[in-house]
């Protein structure tokens, strides 16, 4: 493996960052062991469980699975960054009271599946929904409440106007 | 591939990455109806494409099955064309689709037939330092329908058998047909001996058996542990019916 190293300029939650790494790290592995940055899980880390999903661009990928120089330039939103002044976003605090969290290790990623889907569609079915968390695997196996969760985080959108909101929770 | 260097193998030396090399991505109708989608197209977008319709179908609902959302917004159809996994669910649809593979290395442009491309598992007709620039499909005529069947576990995994169909229905009677089948063996399979007795026919429950046994007799499936070959062999023949009715059913209202 290669030991040359680049500096990796992006941002992450709205902030620039520049790194010095070596060129072959994934983005999972700078978030996580240069930013402190650690939301995203490494869970299998061969992109088949979802804990590391993150959005680039507002799209969502496994960060397990980029190169992390990759995303030179781009603009890289994790689950942390979802938060506004502190307080939990609406798809996390639905999360929370639905009491989709359980343990906790694949629920990051869950949160941004969520968030990337009620960008796109602010009203899904709970096939939908299944469909967009069909990625992410819970070895609690709780997957009900997470589904109760995501409804939870789409109805309280639709009190507001919805797909906006939505769009504006991904967006920094 | 970043999968694999994270479990350890392989270990390049060197990684040269396609992402920002221009007109690499997207799809092209052409004047004559064919189509070119680019490799670096990713799932999601061949998925969401409206314009892949009968004849073509068959290449939009395989991209809509690959895996799950994330894995669809970063996976490219070149990547999962030169990767030949014997199990991935495009190779097997652009069998079917009749497509051509555009390549271009240090000694120019090549089209290399998608029956020629597939040499065995994870091996392709890509010469050293050759890439993949694209695929071109065979303009849709009007009668045609296609489709991607995929039986699987679960959702998002490889397909455990999987048929892809392509075919003209004129008058109620099959005009031309491309079956493939996929998970069977090294690569996706045709035979072409069955597909032509089936042209001519009303796909009938009989001929649909007699060319789903050449089939079942013609394929290498594995035994692993999404099943064993006897298994695989026993779902061939319902599968490839019920492809070939999917596909009927989705254009012309028609129930063989």
């Amino acid at each position: 493996m290669s030991t040359d190293r680049t500096t990796l300029s992006f941002h992450v939650n709205g902030d620039p960052q520049a790194v010095a790494i070596p060129i072959h790290r994934t983005l999972l592995e700078v978030l996580r062991d240069e930013l402190a940055l650690t939301g995203a899980k490494k869970g299998c880390n061969t992109g088949t469980c979802g804990a590391c999903n993150v959005l680039v661009d507002d799209v969502m990928i496994r960060s397990c699975l980029r190169l992390a120089v990759s995303v030179a330039e781009c603009k890289v939103t994790t689950v942390e960054g979802l938060a506004r002044n502190g307080m939990p976003s609406v798809v996390q605090q639905a999360f929370l009271d639905a009491g989709a969290i359980q343990c906790g290790f694949c629920m990051t990623g869950m949160i941004v599946s969520a968030s990337a889907l009620l960008a796109q569609n602010p009203a899904p079915t709970r096939d939908e929904i299944r469909i967009a968390i069909s990625g992410n695997l819970c070895r609690c196996s709780g997957y009900v409440k997470v589904v109760d969760a995501i409804e939870l985080a789409a109805s309280r959108f639709r009190q507001g106007n919805a797909a906006e909101a939505a769009a504006m929770e991904i967006r920094i | 591939m970043v999968a694999g260097m994270n479990a350890g193998l392989p270990k390049p030396s060197q990684v040269v990455s396609l992402q920002d090399i221009p007109g690499l991505r997207g799809m092209i109708v052409e004047a004559d109806g064919a189509v070119r989608i680019a490799a670096m197209t990713v799932h999601a977008a061949v998925a969401a494409e409206s314009r892949l319709a009968g004849g073509l179908a068959v290449v939009r609902e395989a991209a809509l099955q690959i895996a799950h959302p994330a894995i669809r917004n970063m996976g490219t159809l070149g990547g999962s064309l030169a990767d030949a996994d014997p199990n991935a669910d495009y190779p097997c649809a652009l069998l079917a689709a009749g497509a051509d593979i555009e390549l271009a290395g240090p000694r120019g442009r090549r089209i290399c037939p998608v029956d020629a491309f597939f040499l065995g598992r994870f091996t392709t007709a890509l010469a050293a330092g050759e890439i993949i620039v694209g695929v071109k499909l065979p303009p849709p005529a009007l009668e045609e329908t296609s489709t991607y069947l995929k039986f699987s576990r679960v959702d998002g995994d490889y397909a455990t058998v999987s048929v892809a169909v392509r075919m003209g229905w004129r008058d109620g009677a099959c005009t031309a047909i491309r079956i493939a089948l996929g998970s069977c063996g090294g690569t996706p399979i045709r035979v072409p001996s069955a597909e032509r007795a089936l042209v001519g026919t009303k796909l009938d429950v009989a001929a649909l058996r007699i060319a789903a046994g050449a089939y079942v007799a013609a394929c290498d499936p594995p035994s692993d542990f999404r099943g064993t070959a006897d298994y695989r062999r026993m779902i061939i023949p319902g599968l490839l019916e019920r492809a070939v009715r999917n596909a009927l059913n989705a254009d012309r209202g028609i129930r063989s």
